[in-house]
């Protein structure tokens, strides 16, 4: 064997070595979830078992699951829309109409998130408790649209950035004005990079826990903090019932983005 | 009616001032190309006119109304920009109807302007492409397309041709001549190239550092360049300059001509079209083409000898360099008759084909 193809297959073994230690524990994660408590305690791993959806049933039969789920979608969802709906026409003047102040309102807008969760919740604890909102959804929707607006802004002003100049002063002779600019142009233009970073954005807030740990007690709980509380039903963990949940924490995200980039594609062969 | 006005009109970004007074006047239906090196300040100067930069002082009207405050829309220009800036999103049908349907022409009437313009410029097999799928040329003809089927009072090309590739260049240069000699459309172009410039202009607009240095067709620019800069930008090969000082002549009678010496020889001339004074610094511009081949060795005046260095071969004729009196001197010869590197050449430089620039102020000293 050459010495090069000895390298080309030591290459191929370490990124086999890496991806696998990447990809097999989601894959347990999954295979865990369909399997009975005796199947997961077991000393030698299992790979071939009868499946049971009991673990699902009983994530999916509590109250307090689908409560947190209902939440998850609405608070993420509400909080992300309405950072895309702010945020794009910010970026989109950060990045088009610079004036004296944007390099430092993009700054802000970015420092917004240097500080940490902690010292955030504990004052908006207060703010929500005096305006009688805590644990409420719409409390939950605005604190984390702060978040997901930043988030928005601060990756949108780039991509607007990228759209050629050129191509909106054809649209001005073209005689279009500002927002029919903005409208038919920036935004198909840069759509690539502006779903990226509303995904981004989506699966910040979807994952956030120490604010909504903070911020909710019962009635707004979101998913991640119900499916922490799962670890506490005793001494006994519940391993199949905790793969369950996070299997289901996982799929909206996935679906999102899944639909967010089929939805890209399709609009791009349809043109084509 | 649509003919350009500039009057006074500035140009400053904050302190900076890139054009200064520029005045001009494009009459209807007239092609102007503006001519420059980079940096000039004339694609400001377009995009000014266009709507698209701010005009600081003076006025631009367009048709006879005043256009410094209106929307591009509102100075019924089109324009073609360098990058051809196409919609990349849309397909070539979409590029090219998106500036009617903000006019609101009807559908029916859209269809069919697509149809002319398309077949004008043979662009209906791609109509349902995407500009990603088109290559440089086509997507430039795009670009005009989407200029063409609004009908404007005014053209406006910005370096339409630069990113095209040498032989792609030359068929669009013929192709938007055509065009005008058609549409007769009120046109001002930007270019660098003065290939373009000569050949599609009625009226080529020198500039230089955001001034005008010569307004004229393109033969007087060739033929009778106002100052040093314009003599040397227009024509190529580029003109020859050899440094000289003036005298007045000695011949018999009491016009006695002038003599003009220089480090490798000396010239004598009538003077008859120059303005000249004994003594003065002076540039003689002569062109390459201008230069008379006589046989090596032979005596007589303005005769500009030396030793063939390089030759360039250029197909029906050949540039010939070679040192007088430390200066790089080209002649253009018909490359039949071209002399060999390291063989002796002399040519003949006639009165009738120099040119001479005040060497202080660069202007022509010529008085016609």
């Amino acid at each position: 064997m050459s010495v090069r193809r000895k390298g080309r297959f030591v290459g191929r073994f370490i990124l086999a070595l890496a991806a696998f230690s990447a990809v097999f524990p989601f894959l347990w994660t999954a295979l865990n979830a369909f399997k009975n408590r005796v199947d997961i305690v077991t000393p030698t791993p299992l790979f071939f078992f009868t499946p049971t959806l009991d673990n699902f049933a009983y994530v999916l039969g509590r109250g307090s699951v689908f409560q947190g789920l209902t939440n998850s979608l609405v608070i993420s969802g509400s909080a992300v829309a309405i950072g895309a709906i702010l945020g794009l026409p910010a970026a989109y003047a950060l990045a088009r109409y610079p004036g004296k102040w944007a390099k430092d309102i993009q700054f802000f807008v970015l420092s917004l998130r240097f500080l940490p969760p902690v010292a955030v919740a504990i004052p908006l604890m207060v703010i929500w408790l005096e305006l009688g909102l805590y644990d409420t959804r719409l409390s939950m929707i605005v604190t984390y649209t702060l978040l997901t607006l930043a988030t928005v802004i601060w990756l949108s002003v780039p991509a607007f950035q990228r759209v050629p100049r050129e191509v909106e002063e054809a649209a001005r002779v073209d005689g279009y004005g500002p927002y029919a600019i903005f409208f038919r142009i920036a935004l198909p233009i840069a759509s690539r990079s502006l779903i990226g970073a509303i995904a981004f954005s989506f699966v910040l807030v979807w994952n956030e826990f120490l604010i909504a740990l903070m911020l909710t007690t019962s009635d707004a709980k979101t998913l991640p903090i119900v499916a922490s509380e799962l670890t506490q039903l005793g001494r006994d963990v519940p391993w199949g019932i905790l793969n369950a949940s996070v299997v289901l924490l996982s799929i909206p995200p996935l679906l999102l983005i899944g639909i967010l980039s089929g939805m890209l594609n399709s609009a791009f062969r349809r043109k084509n | 009616m649509s003919a350009i006005i500039c009057s006074g009109v500035d140009k400053a970004y904050g302190s900076v001032k890139v054009i200064e007074d520029f005045n001009l006047a494009v009459a209807d239906r007239e092609f102007i190309v503006f001519l420059g090196p980079s940096g000039c300040g004339k694609s400001t100067l377009l995009r000014m006119i266009a709507g698209l930069e701010e005009i600081s002082g003076g006025d631009v009207t367009i048709g006879g109304i005043r256009v410094n405050d209106l929307e591009p829309r509102e100075r019924g220009v089109a324009m073609v920009f360098q990058n051809y800036a196409l919609y990349p999103h849309m397909t070539i049908h979409d590029n090219i109807a998106f500036g009617l349907k903000r006019m609101k022409v009807p559908a029916a009437e859209i269809a069919e302007r697509i149809r002319t313009v398309a077949a004008t410029l043979g662009l209906e097999p791609y109509l349902e492409r995407k500009p990603a799928a088109l290559s440089g040329g086509q997507q430039q003809r795009v670009a005009i397309a989407r200029a063409m089927i609004k009908t404007p009072e005014v053209f406006l090309f910005d370096e339409p041709l630069s990113n095209l590739d040498a032989k792609l260049r030359n068929h669009m240069r013929v192709e938007i001549a055509r065009l005008h000699q058609s549409l007769k459309t009120t046109t001002i172009y930007v270019t660098h190239d003065q290939l373009e410039a000569m050949t599609l202009a009625d009226r080529i607009v020198l500039m230089r550092a955001g001034a005008i240095e010569q307004v004229g067709t393109p033969a007087e620019i060739y033929g009778k360049p106002r100052t040093l800069f314009a003599a040397g930008f227009i024509g190529t090969p580029n003109m020859n300059f050899i440094d000289v000082t003036i005298a007045k002549g000695d011949g018999a009678g009491g016009n006695g001509g002038w003599v003009l010496e220089s480090a490798g020889g000396r010239f004598t001339i009538e003077g008859a079209r120059f303005a000249l004074k004994p003594g003065a610094k002076a540039v003689l511009g002569i062109r390459p083409p201008d230069l008379r081949a006589v046989e090596p060795g032979s005596a007589g005046a303005n005769l500009l000898a030396g030793t063939a260095d390089l030759v360039e071969f250029h197909g029906n004729d050949a540039l010939v360099s070679f040192l007088f009196g430390g200066i790089e001197i080209g002649a253009q010869v018909k490359a039949t008759v071209c002399p060999r590197p390291g063989e002796a050449v002399c040519f003949a430089a006639d009165e009738a084909h120099i040119h001479l620039f005040d060497k202080q102020s660069g202007l022509t000293l010529a008085t016609d």
